[in-house]
């Protein structure tokens, strides 16, 4: 197999891993900040008489908010790879260590400022139920939350960077994908945040929330606002989150997007070598159509895939838990 | 520009609305009850997931779209990208509610499952409206996937090369119309939803109607623009 | 699912040093972000400053139309209606765009107006459909209004944006510099901040419209820090670097005078301020 080929299927490999770091800390990012649906019931908490000394950030859903930090740290550090690059000729790379981590770091700024004004925001704006601004709460958090998006804003920011030059990372140009970095960066940001809110966010709302409720059986409506505001020992707060939901939403969720990656990009390489494509790029012809196929196909043989697993997933799950039994 | 090919863009346009609604309807979002396992369906809202699988899908079709020029071929990639992502969310999603949570997967609207033909009443919590994503809802949520990456595909292609845009003017363009249409399907869908066998879904021709006439607009809009420029681009 | 607050028109007395009342009402807000953000649209040659101030003049018309829709409960949270107005801004500018050359007189470019024209008939359409008995049936009172505003404050400011980095409305300009570079996406994405955060982030039964403004301009001052940076790395504005390094200066005093009055106005505001505490107990 020619090394273009072979470089092309260990950067498709470096990406599914840098999404699984991504998303792993999205999820984590988020649930220290109390973002996205399960903010819901730390909202409500306060209505209900339940004062909290949780973190209310409430920063529109996760997909925008990550697509927002990911936008910013790919525009900075687009902006400062036109200005390094042609520092470096034949060296890139350089410019790039430089240019990323910089733009994440900008990035991170923008979600700390962010998550000050929600917390704030909604704080006080919940005046007449008697929540009060803990400054302890809010200067603690931030940099728990910085950090954590940190890691996630930097893998997205360095896979936008490896696919916006997949090709000539692996010696063949035309493999570039057409979109620049600043719109990369924009898709997947949403992305991880679609899958960092529809996946992770669940081990945090339906248990973590709810721990002092009975376990297996969905939130009642009852329940809502009432949520467990003690830990292990004194007051909870979300940095206790952290450490829970790392042992299992976070690692599930960053698999997710790290599938959903691998799934992509593989199909995608294999259909082109399936399609006699590679490495020799005959575009606009029969064999880019066959690669296309060849591409289609293998994407509907994991999605059958994925079906019957889900079908014998749900069988199981039923014949072991049984039918509801409590009150 | 030739009548034929300005037909063809505001066609593409406003069948990518129309499937782009019909999606929209087809995706199981339970909002921010399913967080708390209080709703079936996925723990998002409906612009949200659809945004993420449409992405996702709008990546792969774009590669695609620079070794073929064949619609349909373009337009399946997308849709597969699509279905691909929404099939492992909501893989991933029951594998956190059985054993984050212990919760089983059950349709909250339905007594008996539409096509496996289990029985949905005996598992449900009381005070709920299901959770987890069972079967009907899978499937339904896969198809709904398969749609959206369509519509955003062939959106992306009709003005990538009927329009001629460059890619990320295609890409932006056929996006923000693309929302357009999910956030009026939101708006008629209110929260949440199982997929088409939910009471809901028979409100779907209102949101049709909506998209039509936005879409057709949008398109236009967008057919006079590539006019005026004439490949200026 | 979002708390949906109940309607009510505070009228507070507020501390001295905290209010902000330019101006006060939201028709007349409207009205003068319309016009001043329409005409500084057309003289592309200004510097960049005062296109800075049309920007965040048009962004907090964008947020108020917001405020006074999603107090009612949309039924999908605050960030879709913000999404959606800059969705209909893109469509909108690249119709303006398209036209601009038409009736160009130097750097007056009066026929861009058309696209916010058209938007505001798309919004407006959408409204009716959204709003309208027969077809989603929203039932949120005077919604027709606030969708045709969002679209032409949604346009209006993707144009003033684009006009910012490119120092003209030239097509070809724009399609070089915004669009193709993928700058198009921090446009995107920070006009649906700018829009949908400010009332976001302040929900409550206690929000009221002073505050939510201020975090409306702090966030358009940290647009225009980042609209500079971009120039000064693109290099297309006539003044030369200059340009670029006082939006960023104004984008940065902006941001610090309104992050702290936002702050202080959260923290007199809320129910207390204290450095740390215990909850309260329920028995």
């Amino acid at each position: 197999m020619p090394i273009e080929v072979v470089l092309l299927f260990a950067w498709m490999l470096v990406i599914a891993f840098l999404a699984f770091i991504a998303c792993t800390f999205e999820d984590l990012e988020s649930d220290i900040g109390s973002q996205s649906n399960p903010n819901s019931q730390v909202q409500l908490a306060a209505q209900v008489g339940q004062i909290n000394r949780f973190f209310n950030k409430a920063i529109s859903g996760e997909p925008l908010s990550n697509a927002m930090y990911c936008v910013t740290a790919g525009t900075i550090a687009w902006l400062l790879l036109r200005q390094f690059e042609p520092l470096v000729p034949g060296e890139e790379w350089k410019a790039a260590v430089l240019a990323i981590p910089i733009g994440v770091l900008a990035a991170t700024m923008i979600n700390m400022i962010f998550s000050t004004t929600s917390h704030c925001g909604r704080t006080a704006a919940q005046k007449r139920f008697e929540q009060p601004i803990y400054l302890d709460v809010l200067y603690g958090h931030l940099i728990p939350i910085g950090a954590h998006a940190f890691m996630t804003t930097f893998c997205i920011t360095c896979i936008a960077y490896i696919q916006s030059n997949i090709g000539t990372l692996s010696g063949n140009p035309a493999l570039d994908h057409p979109f620049a970095l600043p719109l990369l960066g924009f898709i997947w940001g949403i992305t991880v945040g679609a899958i960092g809110s529809s996946t992770g966010d669940v081990h945090y709302g339906a248990e973590r929330e709810f721990q002092d409720r009975p376990f297996g059986e969905g939130k009642r409506v009852v329940y809502h606002g009432k949520i467990t505001r003690y830990a292990e020992c004194g007051v909870r707060t979300q940095k206790d989150i952290a450490g829970f939901c790392l042992k299992f939403g976070a690692p599930c969720t960053g698999m997710t997007f790290g599938l959903i990656i691998l799934f992509e990009n593989w199909r995608s390489m294999v259909g082109m070598q399936l399609g006699g494509f590679l490495p020799a790029l005959p575009a606009f012809t029969a064999t880019g159509d066959m690669a296309a196929i060849f591409g289609i196909v293998l994407g509907l043989l994991i999605v059958a895939a994925l079906m019957v697993g889900n079908i014998v997933f749900v069988k199981w799950v039923r014949k072991k838990y049984g039918p509801f039994v409590g009150v | 520009m030739e009548p034929v090919m300005m037909i063809l863009i505001v066609g593409c346009v406003v069948i990518g609305g129309l499937l782009a609604s019909l999606g929209a309807h087809l995706l199981p979002v339970g909002g921010a009850p399913a967080a708390m396992g209080t709703a079936t369906g996925i723990a998002t809202g409906t612009v949200q997931i659809m945004l993420g699988a449409v992405m996702t899908g709008l990546f792969t079709a774009a590669s695609v779209a620079t070794f073929t020029d064949s619609l349909l071929l373009v337009s399946l990639s997308g849709a597969v990208g699509a279905t691909v992502m929404m099939c492992v969310v909501m893989f991933m999603a029951n594998i956190v509610y059985a054993f984050g949570c212990g919760i089983v997967p059950i349709s909250g609207r339905v007594d008996v499952d539409p096509i496996t033909k289990e029985p949905q009443a005996p598992y449900r919590t009381p005070q709920t409206d299901g959770h987890g994503v069972p079967n009907v809802v899978y499937v339904s949520g896969a198809i709904g996937g398969f749609l959206a990456g369509f519509a955003g595909a062939l959106m992306y292609y009709a003005l990538l090369n009927y329009a001629h845009f460059s890619a990320g003017l295609a890409a932006i363009v056929a996006l923000s119309i693309f929302v357009a249409n999910a956030i009026l399907a939101a708006y008629n869908i209110r929260g949440t939803i199982e997929g088409f066998h939910d009471p809901k879904f028979k409100r779907l021709p209102k949101a049709l109607i909506s998209s039509f006439a936005v879409s057709l607009l949008c398109g236009i809009v967008v057919v006079l623009a590539a006019t005026i420029l004439g490949g200026a681009l | 699912m979002t708390v949906t607050p109940a309607v009510i028109e505070e009228e507070e007395p507020t501390k001295k040093g905290l209010s902000f009342k330019f101006p006060p009402e939201e028709t007349e807000m409207g009205l003068i972000a319309g016009i001043i953000g329409a005409v500084i649209v057309i003289f592309t040659g200004l510097p960049a400053v005062i296109k800075g101030v049309g920007l965040l003049l048009v962004l907090l018309w964008g947020m108020d139309s917001v405020r006074k829709t999603s107090k009612y409960g949309l039924g999908t949270g605050v960030p879709s209606i913000g999404v959606l107005a800059t969705g209909y801004g893109v469509v909108g500018a690249l119709m303006g765009l398209a036209v601009a050359e038409y009736g160009r007189v130097g750097q007056l470019y009066p026929a861009v107006l058309v696209g916010v024209i058209v938007m505001g008939a798309i919004g407006l359409v959408s409204g009716i459909f959204a709003n309208g008995e027969k077809f989603i049936a929203m039932k949120i009172p005077r919604l027709e209004r606030a969708m045709m505003e969002l679209g032409m404050a949604g346009t209006l400011a993707i144009l003033l944006e684009c006009s910012i980095l490119t120092g003209s409305l030239s097509f070809a300009a724009v399609v070089d510099n915004v669009m193709t570079t993928g700058l198009i996406a921090l446009l995107f994405i920070f006009n649906c901040f700018a829009m949908l955060h400010p009332y976001n982030a302040c929900l409550g039964p206690d929000e009221r419209r002073e505050r939510t403004r201020m975090c409306a301009v702090e966030i358009s001052g940290l647009i225009c820090v980042l609209l500079g940076l971009a120039m000064i790395g693109l290099g297309t504005s006539p003044y030369g670097i200059l340009d670029g390094v006082s939006l960023v200066v104004f984008g940065a005093i902006v941001w610090v005078v309104f992050f702290r009055m936002f702050i202080k106005a959260c923290m007199d505001e809320c129910y207390a301020t204290v450095g740390t505490g215990l909850i309260k107990t329920i028995e």
